[in-house]
């Protein structure tokens, strides 16, 4: 009797942690209401990319008066011109800038862009369009409006799908060496170890000089 | 004279790990701090309950080389089943699980991974450090498989206050580590299987004669070590807010080091769990010394090594006189 006893009374605790433990739902019916709350960010970065990009292009800093700003007091211009979402020496600017064409290979274009009295050497990048330095750059996105980390890590994804899809196809077939191309572009730059030379662009509008 | 050398062998942890305080007392005034001390409190809950289960093991002369895999997996699976539960598109049916459900079916894959070890050492007899390196790469695989090689973050406060939450000032997690170690010490101890755990650790084969069910006592010790290690797992996991593909990395050695300088012998049958928690506490506190001293991360590791090279000869050296 008492080993009956002892086996009901674990059945029924077993029976109450289940009930405690797990619930369920219609499928079908939990997608679509989680469909009607997602967050589309291939939706959301091409409103971003029509909307509110072409003001920010139009508005960067010209990549000289930046090199002079940061010279002059780094903290200042850091604030000033450049954005990052994450903690850390990284930073992000978007930059107009002014360059002639020294190399074209598959995944990058080098070029020499003037920068007052000093010729910089540097890339632009036309392949692997990854990371994310144009949405920081770009400075329209906030953590705070973003709970989940994988959906900003979509904005990113989503931005940099554009760039490679609707901006480099046209440039990379049209560029040669010795041409003279207009920019924006974002690029990352290191607060603590500023290094002019070897810098990476990532073009956001481009075109050549005829 | 010999009670005397007994009474020093069994208090050389505690008499290292109050030597290695005074010392980084001495050397920085931000060691002897309530905060610093909590900080390292919570770090070693996580390793506390990990070499408690490979305390266990060890006595009975095996090893668990898949606790930090375990670990990772655990972790992944009790925060997925929590976030995104079950979906059966065939069914049309989605299985939701509470805090308790998920983390009640994390604590029994570990298990049951544990049980898997315990199955393949008794039942095949494969050497526990092959079997369970097998299972430390099956597991981290299937941590990959399982999580995409994503993190699966934001779990909710209520999740998070398992790792950083606090009852009457004293960090969670290490609530959770004096539990296991209570459980741990009476088992141990106390119990039929705690005797048997020693006397499989000491001479299996006179175990064997004298009636103990070797692959019972085994099966169970694995079993526990898996669950504790899933334990480790839901703190580590609740404590970032977030599972880690690659969590639990190397975690295995800092339990075998918590065990060996806890002064339980790797060939079984010596040792306790008090010495294991003086041992973790001891790497603890060696970690937490070095990084208030600013030492380089290269230089901590090679020290810890080095402790750990220590302790084992320190005990070789007092076998060989007893």
């Amino acid at each position: 009797m008492n080993k009956y006893i002892k086996y009901i009374l674990l059945l029924l605790a077993v029976v109450l942690v289940a009930y405690k433990s797990v619930y369920f739902e219609k499928l079908s019916e939990r997608k679509s209401n989680n469909t009607a709350i997602a967050f589309d960010a291939t939706a959301f970065s091409k409103k971003l990319w029509l909307q509110q990009f072409p003001v920010k292009l139009d508005n960067a800093v010209a990549l000289p008066v930046l090199m002079e700003a940061i010279n002059k007091s780094s903290t200042t211009a850091f604030t000033q011109y450049t954005n990052a979402l994450a903690v850390g020496n990284y930073r992000y600017a978007l930059v107009k800038l002014d360059a002639v064409v020294t190399s074209v290979k598959e995944d990058e274009v080098l070029i020499n862009v003037q920068a007052g009295d000093s010729v910089l050497q540097a890339s632009l990048a036309t392949e692997f369009i990854y990371g994310n330095s144009i949405r920081d750059a770009s400075g329209l996105v906030q953590v705070k409006d973003y709970p989940n980390t994988s959906d900003l890590n979509s904005i990113s994804e989503a931005l940099n799908k554009i760039v490679r899809s609707e901006v480099l196809p046209s440039f990379k077939s049209a560029v040669k060496k010795g041409n003279t191309v207009n920019a924006v572009a974002a690029v990352e730059l290191n607060k603590e170890h500023i290094h002019w030379q070897g810098l990476e662009f990532i073009p956001l509008r481009i075109s050549i000089k005829q | 004279m010999s009670q005397n050398k007994i009474d020093i062998k069994k208090f050389q942890s505690l008499i290292a790990l109050l030597l290695l305080c005074i010392v980084l007392g001495l050397m920085t005034d931000k060691f002897f701090t309530a905060e610093n001390g909590l900080n390292v409190l919570r770090q070693v809950a996580v390793n506390i309950c990990i070499a408690t289960g490979m305390t266990l093991i060890v006595l009975t002369a095996g090893i668990d080389l898949s606790v930090g895999s375990v670990l990772a997996l655990c972790g992944a699976v009790t925060a997925g089943l929590f976030k995104n539960g079950l979906e059966f598109p065939s069914s049309d049916l989605f299985v939701g699980f509470t805090m308790l459900g998920a983390i009640l079916a994390g604590l029994l894959l570990g298990a049951l991974i544990g049980w898997i070890n315990g199955f393949s050492i008794t039942k095949f007899n494969v050497p526990p450090f092959v079997a369970t390196l097998a299972m430390l790469t099956i597991a981290r695989g299937f941590t990959m498989l399982y999580t995409k090689g994503h993190p699966i973050s934001n779990l909710g406060k209520d999740f998070a206050n398992i790792g950083s939450g606090t009852f009457i000032e004293i960090p969670v997690p290490v609530w959770l580590a004096i539990v296991v170690v209570i459980i741990a010490v009476v088992v141990t101890q106390k119990t039929r299987l705690g005797r048997y755990i020693y006397a499989i650790g000491g001479n299996e084969q006179a175990a064997k004669l004298s009636g103990i069910n070797i692959k019972k006592v085994k099966l169970i010790v694995y079993s526990l070590a898996g669950s504790l290690a899933a334990l480790g797992g839901i703190i580590v996991t609740a404590r970032l807010d977030s599972a880690q593909p690659n969590a639990g990395i190397s975690y295995e050695l800092d339990a075998i080091a918590a065990v060996v300088i806890g002064g339980t012998s790797l060939s079984g049958g010596k040792g306790s769990v008090r010495g294991t928690v003086l041992g973790a506490i001891i790497i603890g506190v060696l970690n937490n010394g070095l990084v208030l001293l600013n030492v380089s991360p290269f230089w901590q590791q090679v020290v810890k090594g080095a402790v750990i090279l220590l302790a084992v000869i320190i005990d070789k050296l007092g076998e060989k006189k007893e």
